[in-house]
């Protein structure tokens, strides 16, 4: 028994002659935040309906759980949805809303229930306003509390920043990182890597309908942080005198030529020459600086689209 | 089942558009019977004066008139109480539980169901005041001819607000829907199709189609019009309901 709890085997959605998701593959561990980044038109929204169970694939597997998804499986109830706009209806107070869908579930003692969800994601539980009148954020926040409805297991947001001011940002990153403390999974989608790299452990980057990259938070931030990148002849020998010589600790050899050293306050003169007395021949010598969204750009070589 | 149920029947009852709905409709059914006293002549087939009819008369009359006013809500109704939740997104938040989609078609269709109740216990108040103020007449008639005239054609206008609630999630959208409602209400389709039969054969198939029977006038002291009736309400009733939740349990929902 493997420790996904969401497996996605070669899945593929066709909307007549639209492939909007092509044969992608993927796991997520139990406790994950799971960052799906992509651009406008990726095929973000799609997957993630797909692994909700609000649309069905053209071909391909959905595991939730070790169990197989069919259409109407119970496991999908261990699912929670925030996938584009909050499906609220507007007439209604937040509590009106909520009361609505605790009611589909069967919640005994909704009260109770009701005001710590409110609570939980910062609306007020006296407020009678009509959710229509209510700003983006507050919608966003409602929406949280309407997925979180079920106690669910698993947390789809689909870009849940989406329109929001810096406050409402910060507010939903607190909010999905308190949510993660918990024991909930999230599966969270966007199109802005900066903001997915604040809270994702986990990182898989769509673009065109396919899976390009998986990536953990530590390898993205290894392959984005500032480095010296050096070419050297004799990588074993390069490894000891920057140990000892130079002091350096944090490097990393990557094939039989090349070593990235992360510790970027040291001049590469000082480096060069302190290979040069060792008979060390250096081939090329570089400090290397990209930033999270250079990095997306350059996998997915554009930085827009039509949306999804 | 029975949360979601729950769920459709606290939004109906707390829904005012519902309460609005039911008020315009006995404004409207009084007015109409205030006019029909104004322009009061005697029924062409039975030669009766709508002062002298009972209720049961007085229903079959005002049915037998198309556009049926009464179709006329229910379709409405049955548009707006799905689409209000189809387009604010609402059924994202309870689809994912076990059964949810065939589940949240059949508590529609019960609620629909429930509507259809409201409207006639409201036509038969309205009915009631209405002959009452302008006929001084309020008879009933013959209670078991009555209550089998109410469940025939309760039933009828159920199977209605279910092909309607069919065609709306079809077609998604709320004008058209609606449009196609009044279109049906109208009973387009039926006289269409009863003209055309009766240009090609002389059978009469099209008497059995759901709203020329909802608007035809019949006896249901005879079997034969009560077999008619309820086995044309049931079929619909069952098949439109089928269709439904097939539809729905097969629906790519965006």
């Amino acid at each position: 028994m493997s420790n996904a709890i969401i497996e996605v085997k070669q899945l593929s959605k066709q909307f007549k002659s639209n492939v909007a998701v092509n044969n992608v593959n993927f796991n997520i561990r139990k406790g994950d935040i799971f960052g799906l980044i992509g651009p406008n038109g990726a095929g973000k929204s799609t997957l993630l309906k797909m692994i909700g169970g609000l649309i069905y694939p053209s071909s391909g597997e959905i595991h939730l759980f070790d169990h197989t998804m069919r259409e109407n499986h119970p496991y999908f109830e261990r699912m929670g949805l925030l996938i584009e706009e909050a499906g609220i209806f507007p007439h209604y107070s937040a509590y009106k809303n909520l009361d609505l869908i605790a009611i589909s579930y069967g919640i005994k003692n909704r009260k109770k229930h009701i005001e710590q969800l409110l609570e939980l994601v910062g609306l007020d539980k006296s407020n009678k306003t009509k959710v229509k009148n209510y700003s983006m954020g507050m919608k966003q926040r409602l929406g949280i509390a309407m997925a979180l409805i079920g106690s669910p297991d698993v947390l789809i947001l689909d870009e849940p920043i989406n329109g929001l001011d810096p406050q409402g940002i910060s507010e939903i990153r607190q909010l999905i990182l308190e949510l993660n403390k918990t024991g909930i999974t999230l599966i969270i989608s966007s199109h802005i890597l900066e903001e997915l790299s604040k809270v994702a452990t986990t990182y898989a980057i769509l673009h065109h309908g396919k899976i390009i990259e998986i990536i953990s938070k530590e390898e993205l931030l290894l392959q984005c942080e500032d480095r010296i990148e050096l070419e050297v002849d004799d990588p074993k020998m390069t490894v000891l005198i920057l140990e000892n010589h130079l002091g350096i600790q944090r490097y990393k050899v990557i094939d039989d030529h090349t070593i990235y050293v992360y510790e970027t306050d040291i001049e590469t003169q000082q480096i060069i020459q302190s290979l040069a007395e060792n008979k060390i021949f250096v081939h090329s010598i570089a400090k290397h600086k990209q930033s999270l969204e250079q990095y997306f750009l350059e996998r997915t070589g554009s930085s827009g689209g039509a949306d999804d | 089942m029975i949360n979601l149920l729950k769920m459709d029947l606290t939004r109906f009852l707390t829904n005012k558009i519902m309460y609005v709905f039911l008020l315009v409709f006995i404004a409207f059914q009084m007015f109409g019977i205030f006019m029909l006293k104004q322009y009061e002549q005697p029924v062409e087939a039975g030669e009766i004066l709508i002062r002298r009819m009972n209720e049961s008369e007085f229903i079959q009359m005002m049915l037998a008139q198309t556009p049926s006013w009464i179709l006329m809500y229910i379709a409405v109704f049955s548009v707006y109480f799905y689409m209000s939740e189809y387009n604010s997104g609402f059924y994202k938040n309870y689809i994912s539980m076990n059964n949810a989609r065939r589940n949240s078609v059949l508590s529609k269709i019960l609620i629909l169901g429930i509507f259809t109740l409201f409207m006639f216990i409201v036509m038969l108040i309205a009915d009631l005041i209405g002959r009452s103020l302008f006929f001084q007449q309020a008879a009933i008639g013959d209670s078991g001819y009555f209550v089998k005239l109410l469940i025939g054609q309760f039933l009828l206008h159920w199977a209605f607000a279910i092909v309607v609630l069919c065609a709306v999630m079809m077609i998604k959208q709320a004008i058209p829907s609606i449009v196609i409602g009044i279109i049906l209400s109208l009973n387009v389709f039926g006289m269409v199709a009863g003209a055309l039969e009766s240009l090609v054969s002389d059978t009469n198939l099209s008497a059995y189609l759901l709203v020329n029977t909802i608007v035809d006038i019949k006896d249901f002291d005879q079997i034969n019009d009560v077999v008619h009736v309820v086995s044309v309400a049931i079929i619909f009733l069952f098949v439109f309901s089928i269709i439904a939740v097939r539809y729905k349990r097969k629906e790519d929902l965006r």
